[in-house]
């Protein structure tokens, strides 16, 4: 596993230090359909250090708010960045200043009143968390209990959208298939705090966020899995401090599952299929995992396996990171469509992804091009295998 | 009429124009740090609007219509120059590109490929490798720069020592000239193609570019260490002169280094003295050639040590991050020259002595770009915060490109801001004949105006050349450089 270094020292720094290069341009999913030089990332960096560095609050207008809005958060910037820098904590961390200005888009006011309501993104209440486990055959298996060999962390979108809710259920008969001692957190379970994190919210995603690391330590919990990518990656980076010295060895579903695979534990039989893997961008670029999903699906026999045009580290973005849909809907829907043009051209029948929002958004995408594609979690993959 | 003119243009483009203040002010830079308290007074720079044609009928309508009415128009796509090659001067309409990127074909018995002039070259490369081929070569701002800006350019770059500049590997292009007059040119036309290698968009839109590719080939990279830059000429020009030449071949003197080690960039197991790079691609015989050369040189001179392969191919997968030395500044001013070859001990020795005369650190790196040239990018950090001394060390980069003429050398590119240097870089004839053809194919001077023919006003380089060295002076005297 790689994952990229960051040098990040503070807002006003790393926009000075952009050399306005554009390297970025070109990688980005946004620029891509806007098109606009306010749309680059370099374009958002230097009103950014018109406006931070250089205290010209003029430079923060409607439009520059706007466009900040417009950002998946996938870091193809970053790894562009001909200076290192860490765009996307750059990213975070203008959206931090903008919500601390008050100046955030009221997209984001919206999402910030459901969590600190809900304790979830949906808008049903954190209690009917398990709600999805009443289509298993034993719904208890999943109900909390201390001491388990592995917390599962469900997420938000999988534990309350129907179009995810399979995700569960598969990773569920996969674990008892494989007789692992799983549990959950049930409605103790909080969001992760990255749809806060992600608008600017960091004081309020820092309750969440100790409020999950105390639920783990009481249930006594050491290793953690999870189906969200950006689950994973906050649990990775921004939990670290609230956990301390806690070991917790946190892992994403396709860790663990190739771990399975590879110990033994799941025996995987023929699929005549040609699946293609769609990196997410908070599993992939960001958090440095791209082998343990492929080596998963080469696993199963009778699989071809196939690349789409820009995978691994260059992967393009789904469009749905970001908090981006809840802004620009729009943007976000022509970002996977330029992803399923990728997908058609590989000739897959199957396509997998490890990330609930990515499968959601390719799954629209797919269905709106007509494609004859399946798109699944990798989850499901195996649960087919098995 | 302009108003109404460019009121039409942004109606029929719709959502790809717009004079909105919040677009256009991006419109008006590139990565040039100059302080608008120098550039505001003498320039205008922000477009009156900024359009994006799709293709080059579009270009070429909106091109005619500029011309008719008198209106410049400034052609922009990468905008990863320095010297404001696309920026305005004069307002006007800045033509946005970018649109104009993607493979149009493939010749693969020909061994070409035609591209559109946007597509930028790292997007070739990647298209060119997954079907077993390659670029002969293209610039260190690859991911940045595209195919027809850097034809614009001088195209100098990354695998040029071995196959020759980008003008060399064209075979055709089509160009939009400033009238509106779509044109295929070849080296047989009038004009021909020649004309507008190095032409920085003054003489009309490239829309598209038929170049020659070459086969995908393994390569091998290597990384030697030198005690100091005296004995780098000598190791370098043994490598240009072996049997087989280099696919790239670049150095980073002793300051360089130090400020990449000092950023946590250094290289594994290097404290001190200059590296030289050496990259070779090629069949596995021209490749075990390559080895023997470089094992040949090295085991006979004992002041250069080869580094581990690890780092020679880490230094290749950073080949497009030389800018990361901006984290030390945050401010970085530099100047690139055109430097012949046999010059560089010389040139460097006289860099490395007017840094402490000036209060500043100069780091020097640079690529082998031809048997006979070289170019060197020699920097140094300044404050970009603090406006009037930072104005002062701008002074520093006539004071580098003094030190190049000294040497036979000459700024890289013209632009803007190398006008006043326009006697070093042409001979007088040639000069006079760059202007002859502006003049054939824009009489009227609005495509890309005040760029690359003749400096500004303010700019003549007597008065140029005597403001620079009396700030130069102040510099010297009371100045100080450097990050903060």
């Amino acid at each position: 596993m790689t994952e990229r270094n960051s040098f990040f020292t503070t807002l006003e720094n790393e926009a000075l230090i952009c050399g306005r290069c554009g390297c970025c341009r070109s990688s980005c999913p946004v620029y891509k359909i806007i098109g606009w030089e306010s749309a680059a990332p370099r374009g958002k960096i230097s009103l950014a250090k018109e406006a931070f560095a250089k205290g010209d609050k003029s430079a923060l207008s409607d439009e520059f708010v706007k466009r900040v809005a417009q950002c998946t958060l996938c870091g193809a910037c970053a790894s562009e960045c001909a200076t290192c820098i860490d765009t996307r904590s750059l990213w975070l961390e203008l959206r931090k200043r903008i919500a601390g200005l008050g100046k955030q888009p009221a997209a984001y006011d919206a999402i910030r009143e459901t969590l600190l309501a809900n304790k979830n993104i949906s808008n049903f209440e954190n209690d009917e968390r398990l709600e999805w486990a009443e289509d298993l055959d034993e719904p208890e298996v999943v109900e909390p209990r201390a001491g388990a060999e592995v917390g599962y962390f469900v997420g938000c979108v999988s534990s309350f959208f129907p179009q995810a809710a399979q995700i569960p259920l598969d990773m569920v008969e996969i674990l008892t298939e494989a007789e692992v001692d799983f549990t959950t957190m049930g409605a103790d379970e909080w969001c992760c705090g990255f749809p806060l994190i992600s608008t600017g919210f960091q004081a309020e995603a820092d309750q969440f966020i100790k409020h999950n690391v105390e639920k783990i330590k009481e249930m006594d919990i050491h290793t953690l899995i999870t189906g969200c990518a950006s689950c994973y990656h906050v649990w990775k980076h921004d939990y670290q401090e609230e956990l301390g010295d806690y070991q917790l060895e946190i892992l994403h579903n396709t860790e663990y599952l190739a771990r399975l695979v590879k110990e033994g534990r799941l025996e995987l039989n023929e699929l005549e299929e040609v699946v293609a893997y769609h990196d997410p961008c908070d599993l992939g670029r960001n958090s440095g995992i791209y082998e343990a999903p492929r080596e998963i699906i080469a696993a199963i026999p009778g699989v071809k396996m196939v690349e789409l045009y820009h995978n691994r580290a260059d992967s393009l973005c789904c469009g749905g990171g970001g908090n981006l849909q809840s802004v620009d809907a729009e943007l976000a829907e022509q970002i996977a469509q330029l992803r399923v043009e990728e997908v058609n051209a590989s000739g897959a029948t199957i396509l997998v992804s490890a990330c609930q929002q990515c499968e959601q958004m390719l799954s629209t995408a797919v269905r709106k091009a007509e494609l004859p594609v399946r798109v699944m979690d990798i989850s499901q993959l195996v649960l087919e295998a098995l | 009429m302009r108003t109404e003119i460019l009121e039409k243009i942004k109606e029929k483009y719709g959502s790809r124009a717009t004079d909105s203040s919040f677009e256009c002010g991006l419109y008006s830079r590139d990565l040039g740090p100059v302080p608008g308290l120098l550039v505001n007074p003498l320039f205008n720079t922000t477009p009156d609007l900024v359009v994006r044609p799709s293709h080059a009928e579009e270009v070429a309508e909106i091109l005619r219509t500029a011309y008719g009415s008198g209106i410049p128009v400034t052609p922009r796509a990468g905008a990863s120059t320095v010297y404001f090659d696309s920026v305005p001067i004069k307002g006007g309409i800045v033509m946005d590109v970018n649109l104009l990127r993607g493979i149009v074909e493939l010749d693969e018995e020909g061994m070409t490929v035609k591209v559109r002039s946007a597509t930028t070259w790292s997007e070739l490369e990647g298209y060119l490798n997954r079907k077993g081929l390659a670029c002969k070569s293209y610039p260190s701002s690859a991911p940045a720069a595209t195919v027809g800006g850097w034809l614009c350019m001088m195209g100098y770059g990354l695998g040029s020592l071995k196959y020759g500049s980008m003008l060399s590997q064209i075979k055709s292009i089509e160009v939009v000239l400033p009238a509106g007059e779509i044109r295929t040119l070849t080296s047989e036309t009038e004009p021909s193609l020649d004309w507008f290698a190095g032409s920085e968009g003054t003489l009309g839109v490239v829309t598209e570019v038929e170049i020659e590719v070459r086969r995908l080939t393994a390569m091998e990279h290597f990384m030697l260490l030198l005690a100091d830059e005296s004995e780098l000429l000598n190791v370098m020009q043994a490598f240009m002169n072996a049997s087989v030449t280099p696919y790239n071949l670049h150095f980073a003197d002793q300051h360089c280094l130090r400020a990449m080690d000092k950023l946590g960039f250094g290289l594994e197991g290097v404290d001190s003295g200059c590296t030289l790079g050496i990259d070779y691609e090629g069949t596995k015989e021209e490749l075990e050639q390559a080895r023997k050369t470089v094992e040949a040189i090295t085991s006979e001179n004992e002041k250069v040590t080869r580094l581990e392969d690890e780092v020679a191919e880490l230094e290749w997968d950073g080949r497009f991050k030389a800018l990361k030395l901006k984290r030390g500044g945050p401010g970085v001013l530099g100047a690139e020259v055109w430097l012949p070859v046999k010059e560089l001990a010389g040139y460097l020795a006289e860099v490395q002595t007017m840094g402490p005369k000036y209060h500043v650190d100069l780091f020097s790196y640079g690529h082998v770009v031809t048997p006979e040239y070289i170019t060197v990018m020699t920097t140094f950090y300044a404050d970009e915060t603090r406006t009037i001394p930072y104005i002062i060390n701008l002074s520093l980069v006539k004071k580098i490109q003094d030190v190049g003429y000294r040497h036979g050398g000459c700024p890289y590119g013209v632009g803007l801001w190398n006008t006043p240097y326009l006697n070093r870089i042409y001979e007088s004839a040639r000069l006079a004949e760059l202007r002859k053809r502006k003049q054939q194919l824009d009489p009227k001077g609005l495509m890309n105006p005040g760029k690359v023919y003749r400096p500004p006003f303010l700019m003549q380089p007597l008065t140029y050349g005597l403001g620079m060295d009396v700030m130069a002076g102040v510099q010297k005297l009371v100045g100080r450089g450097g990050s903060r």
